[in-house]
C-alpha cells in the first residue's frame, strides 16, 4: 500500500492541505458497493482524518471475459458485445470495431453510411458526456443538472431508437456499413435537437458548471501535469483537461472527419490550473457543443445513395493479416486490434480501452486530497467500469 | 457568464469580496433555474397508467410469422448467445411445429436473427415490458400452433394420397407392364 | 421529558392556563409534570405530523425541481400518503442492532437526537398565546437546546461502529461547532433591535401598521436582510442541510453517521432533521418576518378564530422557509468540509461582526435621536 503513496512537489495553485497534528491512519474501502464509483470500482484508501494518504484501486468486479469471447465467435456477432464494454458509448464502440474489422477487410464503406456513422458517433458522444457532466454534479453534490442533462439524454435515446430500435445498446454500425438506412423525417429530428442543445447547454452551465462551490470542489483539485498525462496514457478529455491539444479525430482522421470544420478543446485552467478537475469537466462541457456542430455540417452535407458495401454480407472471411483502428471515444482512444486467420472466427482480438488507462493514474492523484475529492477526482475520470475490466 | 463560445481568458482571479459576490449571485442564478422548472410541467410520464409510445423499428420482444417459416435455422445460427432454439417435423412441404423458443435470459435484443432470415418471417415487436416471477417463464414460445392444423392436415392427407396414388399408379404400371411381359412369354 | 419540567415550571404559558383550571393550593410540581406531559404530547404529535409533511413535500418539490413527479400512487391525489406508507413500514421493519455495534451508545443516540429538537420547541411562539413557556432567553435557550443533536450524532458514529459512521460523526461535530458562532451572532441584530431574547416579545413587537411592522420592513431593513441571509447560511450548516450536509453526504460517506440504523431508529434521525428545519424556519420567521403578524389579522382579535388563525399564519410562514431550504438542497452541490470551516470563520463570522458593530452603532443611535 505505501508504494502508491506518491511524495511529489506541490504544482502552481495546488493547495495541499497541511498537517499539523498527525494520527492514526485509517483504512477505508470505497466500494465496490459505494454512490461514488459509478459502478463496482473498489479504491482502498488510507486516510488521515478527512486526508488521504494513500490510495489503490482494485478492478475486475465486473470483468466478464469480452475479449475471449470475441475468439469465439463471428466476426459479425461479436458486435453487440462491443455494446457492453462502454454501454454509454455504444455507437462508438460499433464504430471503432467496425472500422477495425473493415481494415482487416481491406473496404471503405459508402459515403452516405460514413456520414450518418459521424453523426451517430458525435450524438452518442453527447449522449456520454451528459451522463458524464451530470453524474459529475451527483459526485459532487449537486443532484438536479442529473435530472437536466438525462432529460436531453432522453431525446437522444429517442433519436437512436427511430433509427436502430435500441436505446442503450445499439449494434447499429457494423462492419461493412450500417444496418439499416435513416428513416423519414429522422434528420429532421436531429436537426431539431441540435438547435434545442445550445439553450439547454447554457443551463448544465448556469446551474452547475458556473456555481461557484463547484468551482471550488474541483478547481485546483486532482492537477495532472501535461507530461504526467501523456507518460500515464491517458487519452480523450482526461489529456485535453491537461493541455495536451490531441484529438484522433482530427490528428489521425477517419470517416469523413477532414471534410469537417471542428475546434479541439483543450483544458486551459479557466477557474483555476490547467489540468484540474474543472477543466476536464469543462472540455466535455464545449465538447459537446463542438459535436452539436458537427452534427450540424454531416446533416448539410449528407449525400444520398447506399449504406452497405456490396461485397460485405453476414459471414465475414477476412483475409490472414491484423489490424489496429483506434478512434476518439467520448472518454479517449478505444482501439482494436484484430488478427485473423482467414476463418469466420478472430484469431486474436484485443481492447484497448480508455477508461482503463486513464483510472491507473488517478489512484495517484488521491494522496493529498481530502476525502471528500476522491469522489471529485473519480467523477472527473468519468470511468465506465463496464469498458475498465470489460 | 456563459457564452457558447469558448471563453479566451481564464478568470480564475479570486479575491474575498469577489467570492462572496460570486456564491451569492451563482446561487441566485441557480435558483431561478430550479424555481423556473418547479412549475414546468414534468418531462416524466406515470409509467405503468401511461406508456410513450415505440418506434416501429424498436427492437423488443420477437415475433414470428409461422407460416412462412421454412425452419432453416439461420437465425438460431446467427444468434450471437444461441438463445433460439426450434424443433419441427417435415411432411413433405408442410412443418409439423414442435417449439421455436428464445430464451430472453440470454437474448439481448441486438437483431442479428432478423437479418440472415431467408423469408423475411422472423422480426422483433414493440413489446418490452419482461416481467415474470420465474426464471423459466422467460423462455418464451413463438409459434402459434403446434403440430398440424386442419389445413396443413388436408393437404398433408392429400399430398400423402397423391403420393399414394402415384405409387399405387405406378405398382399398377409396373403390375401392368409385368402382366403384359408374362403374356408376352 | 423530564428536562421540560423546570422551564415549564418557570414559564408562563401552559402552567398559568392550567393552574386556573385546578384549585387553589394543587402543588406547583403537580402542575408542572402535568405540564410537561401535555407540552411533550403536543410538540410529539406536532412534529410527527410536521415531519410526514415535510417528506412528502421535499419529494415534491425534489420531483419538480428535476422535471419529474415524486410520488404519486399511495392515497390517490399526488402521492399525500406516502409519507404515513413509509412512517408505518419504517415502524414495522426490524429493529437491528449491529453485533459490534456500541450497543447502549447505539442505542440512546437516536432518542437524544430527536429529545434534543423535542426541546427546543418549548420556547417556540406558534401564536400570541399558544407557547409552552415563554422564557426571557427563548432563543439562547432554543440555540442551546438544539446543539444537544451533535452529541446524539457524535454517539451514533461512534456507535454504529463504521468508518464512515465515524467521519459523518466528525465532521457533524466540526461544523456545528463551528457555525453555533455565526448563528448566534446573526440572531444579535433582531435580538438588539427587539431589545429581547425573547421570540414571543418579538412577535408583540412586529405587530404595528396593520401587522406588517416586520424587522425586515422596519428602518433596519439593511441590517435585516444582509443577517437573515447570514442566519439562513449559518442554519443551513446547524441543521445539516445542503449544501452542509457533510454528516450525512451520500456521494463521499455512503449515508454517514446513519449508515447502520433502519427501522425506527432511522426515522428518529429523519424526524429531528424536518424538526431542526422547522425550529430554525421558525426563528427565522419569528425575528425577521413578523411571527403570527400579518395584514387584516388583528381585525379579527377577540375572536375565537384569531389564535387558530395565528398559528396558521406563523406555521405557514415557517413552512415557506422550509420550503427554501428545499429548494436551496436541490440547486447547489456539497461544499468540502475545509470549506465549510473557511466559509465559517472567514467569511459568515467576519461579516456577523460588521453587522454586530453596525447595527450597535444604529440602534444606539436611534434610541439617542429619539430620546428613548
Amino acid at each position: 500500500m505505501d508504494d502508491t503513496t506518491m511524495e511529489r512537489p506541490l504544482r502552481e495553485g495546488e493547495r495541499l492541505v497541511e498537517l499539523d497534528v498527525r494520527t492514526q491512519d485509517v483504512e477505508i474501502n470505497m466500494g465496490p458497493q459505494h454512490p461514488a464509483t459509478h459502478g463496482v470500482l473498489r479504491v482502498l484508501l488510507r486516510a488521515d482524518g478527512e486526508i488521504l494518504t494513500g490510495a489503490q484501486s482494485h478492478l475486475g468486479y465486473l470483468h466478464r471475459c469480452a475479449e475471449k469471447i470475441g475468439e469465439s465467435v463471428d466476426w459479425l456477432q461479436y458486435l453487440p458485445y462491443t455494446d457492453r464494454y462502454d454501454y454509454l458509448s455504444a455507437m462508438n464502440n460499433n464504430l471503432a470495431y467496425s472500422l477495425a474489422v473493415e481494415k482487416l477487410l481491406g473496404i471503405e464503406v459508402p459515403e452516405r453510411a460514413q456520414y450518418i456513422r459521424v453523426i451517430l458517433a458525435e450524438l452518442n458522444r453527447i449522449c456520454s458526456h451528459l451522463v458524464a457532466v451530470g453524474t459529475y454534479g451527483l459526485d459532487i453534490g449537486a443532484f438536479t443538472p442529473f435530472f437536466y442533462a438525462l432529460r436531453e439524454r432522453e431525446l437522444l435515446l429517442d433519436i437512436f431508437e427511430k433509427i436502430c430500435g435500441a436505446r442503450l445498446t445499439y449494434a447499429f454500425i457494423r462492419p461493412g456499413g450500417l444496418m439499416n438506412d435513416a428513416p423519414a423525417g429522422w434528420t429532421d429530428q436531429v436537426r431539431a435537437f441540435t438547435d434545442l442543445f445550445e439553450r439547454k447547454w447554457r443551463e448544465y452551465w448556469d446551474l452547475l458548471v458556473d456555481n461557484k462551490i463547484f468551482v471550488e470542489r474541483t478547481a485546483n483539485v486532482g492537477v495532472i501535469s501535461e507530461e504526467q498525462a501523456i507518460a500515464w496514457g491517458c487519452t480523450g478529455p482526461m489529456l485535453r483537461g491537461s493541455g495536451v491539444d490531441w484529438d484522433l479525430r482530427r490528428d489521425q482522421p477517419y470517416l469523413v472527419y477532414d471534410r469537417l470544420d471542428f475546434e479541439v478543446v483543450v483544458g486551459q485552467g479557466y477557474r483555476g490550473t490547467v489540468g484540474d478537475c474543472f477543466d476536464r469537466n469543462y472540455v466535455r462541457m464545449y465538447e459537446m457543443l463542438e459535436s452539436n456542430r458537427i452534427v450540424r455540417q454531416c446533416l448539410e452535407q449528407m449525400p444520398e445513395g447506399e449504406i452497405q458495401h456490396p461485397e460485405v454480407g453476414l459471414v465475414l472471411r477476412p483475409a490472414p493479416g491484423e489490424a489496429y483502428v483506434g478512434i476518439e471515444n467520448p472518454r479517449g482512444e478505444l482501439g482494436h486490434y484484430l488478427v485473423s486467420d482467414g476463418n469466420k472466427i478472430a484469431r486474436r482480438l484485443r481492447v484497448r480501452g480508455p477508461s482503463f488507462s486513464n483510472l491507473a493514474l488517478a489512484e495517484h492523484l488521491l494522496p493529498g486530497c481530502m476525502l471528500a475529492d476522491a469522489a471529485a477526482i473519480i467523477g472527473s475520470v468519468d470511468i465506465v467500469v463496464g469498458e475498465t475490466d470489460r | 457568464m456563459a457564452s457558447l463560445q469558448q471563453p479566451a481568458a481564464p478568470a480564475n482571479e479570486r479575491s474575498y469580496w469577489g467570492n462572496v459576490w460570486q456564491a451569492v449571485k451563482s446561487t441566485a442564478v441557480g435558483l431561478g433555474i430550479t424555481f423556473r422548472y418547479l412549475w414546468s410541467k414534468p418531462f416524466t410520464v406515470q409509467y405503468p397508467d401511461e406508456k410513450l409510445p415505440t418506434d416501429d423499428r424498436y427492437r423488443g420482444i420477437h415475433y414470428l410469422e409461422q407460416d412462412l417459416c421454412i425452419y432453416c435455422q439461420a437465425c438460431a445460427k446467427a444468434c450471437p448467445v444461441d438463445c433460439i432454439s426450434m424443433d419441427a417435423k417435415r411432411h413433405g412441404k408442410e412443418l409439423e411445429w414442435n417449439f421455436f423458443r428464445v430464451d430472453y435470459q440470454k437474448c439481448m435484443f441486438c437483431e442479428l436473427c432478423v437479418y440472415p432470415c431467408p423469408k423475411d418471417c422472423i422480426h422483433m415487436g414493440r413489446e418490452y415490458a419482461l416481467v415474470a416471477e420465474d426464471r423459466s417463464e422467460f423462455v418464451l414460445e413463438l409459434t402459434t400452433w403446434q403440430g398440424l392444423t386442419e389445413a396443413q392436415k388436408v393437404r398433408v392427407a392429400e399430398a400423402e394420397a397423391k403420393k399414394a396414388a402415384k405409387k399405387a399408379a405406378k405398382k399398377a404400371a409396373a403390375a401392368a407392364k409385368e402382366d403384359k411381359e408374362g403374356e408376352e412369354k | 421529558m423530564s428536562a421540560l419540567l423546570p422551564f415549564a415550571a418557570a414559564g408562563n404559558g401552559l402552567t398559568d392556563w392550567l393552574a386556573g383550571l385546578f384549585p387553589a393550593g394543587v402543588p406547583f410540581w403537580i402542575l408542572g409534570l402535568l405540564g410537561a406531559v401535555i407540552a411533550f404530547a403536543l410538540i410529539m404529535v406536532f412534529v410527527s405530523v410536521l415531519a410526514m409533511f415535510s417528506t412528502w413535500l421535499e419529494r415534491k418539490v425534489a420531483g419538480h425541481i428535476q422535471v419529474r413527479y415524486g410520488p404519486m400512487r399511495v392515497g390517490g391525489w399526488h402521492g399525500w400518503a406516502q409519507a404515513i406508507a413509509d412512517g408505518v413500514k419504517l415502524l414495522i421493519k426490524e429493529d437491528i442492532v449491529l453485533a459490534d455495534a456500541d450497543r447502549a451508545l447505539f442505542k440512546i443516540a437516536p432518542c437524544l437526537v430527536l429529545g434534543a429538537a423535542l426541546a427546543a420547541f418549548v420556547a417556540l411562539p406558534f401564536g400570541p398565546n399558544a407557547i409552552v413557556a415563554d422564557l426571557d432567553l427563548g432563543v439562547f435557550f432554543i440555540l442551546a437546546v438544539s446543539s444537544v443533536t451533535t452529541l446524539g450524532v457524535i454517539m451514533a458514529g461512534w456507535g454504529s461502529n463504521n468508518k464512515w459512521s465515524l467521519y459523518g460523526a466528525m465532521r457533524e461535530a466540526a461544523q456545528v461547532a463551528s457555525y453555533e458562532i455565526p448563528l448566534g451572532l446573526s440572531l444579535m441584530m433582531p435580538v438588539m433591535y427587539y431589545g429581547s431574547l425573547s421570540l414571543h416579545r418579538a412577535g408583540e413587537m412586529q405587530a404595528d401598521w396593520f401587522g406588517l411592522h416586520w424587522y425586515v420592513f422596519s428602518d433596519s431593513f439593511w441590517l435585516a436582510i444582509p443577517s437573515f441571509i447570514l442566519f439562513f447560511t449559518a442554519a443551513l450548516a446547524e441543521t445539516k442541510r445542503s449544501p452542509f450536509d457533510l454528516p450525512e453526504s451520500e456521494s463521499e460517506l455512503v449515508a454517514g453517521f446513519h449508515t447502520e440504523y433502519s427501522g425506527i431508529r432511522f426515522s428518529f434521525f429523519f424526524m429531528e432533521e424536518y424538526a431542526a428545519m422547522y425550529l430554525m424556519s421558525a426563528v427565522g420567521t419569528a425575528f425577521w418576518f413578523g411571527a403570527w403578524n400579518f395584514p387584516g389579522l388583528e381585525l379579527l382579535a377577540g375572536s375565537a378564530l384569531y389564535a387558530p388563525l395565528a398559528v396558521t399564519v406563523f406555521v405557514v410562514k415557517s413552512m415557506i422557509l422550509v420550503f427554501v431550504m428545499m429548494w436551496v438542497r436541490w440547486t447547489v452541490p456539497r461544499i468540502r468540509i475545509d470549506q465549510v470551516m473557511t466559509m465559517g470563520y472567514k467569511y459568515l463570522t467576519p461579516l456577523c461582526l460588521i453587522l454586530v458593530f453596525l447595527a450597535s452603532v444604529w440602534e444606539w443611535a436611534k434610541a439617542a435621536l429619539t430620546g428613548a
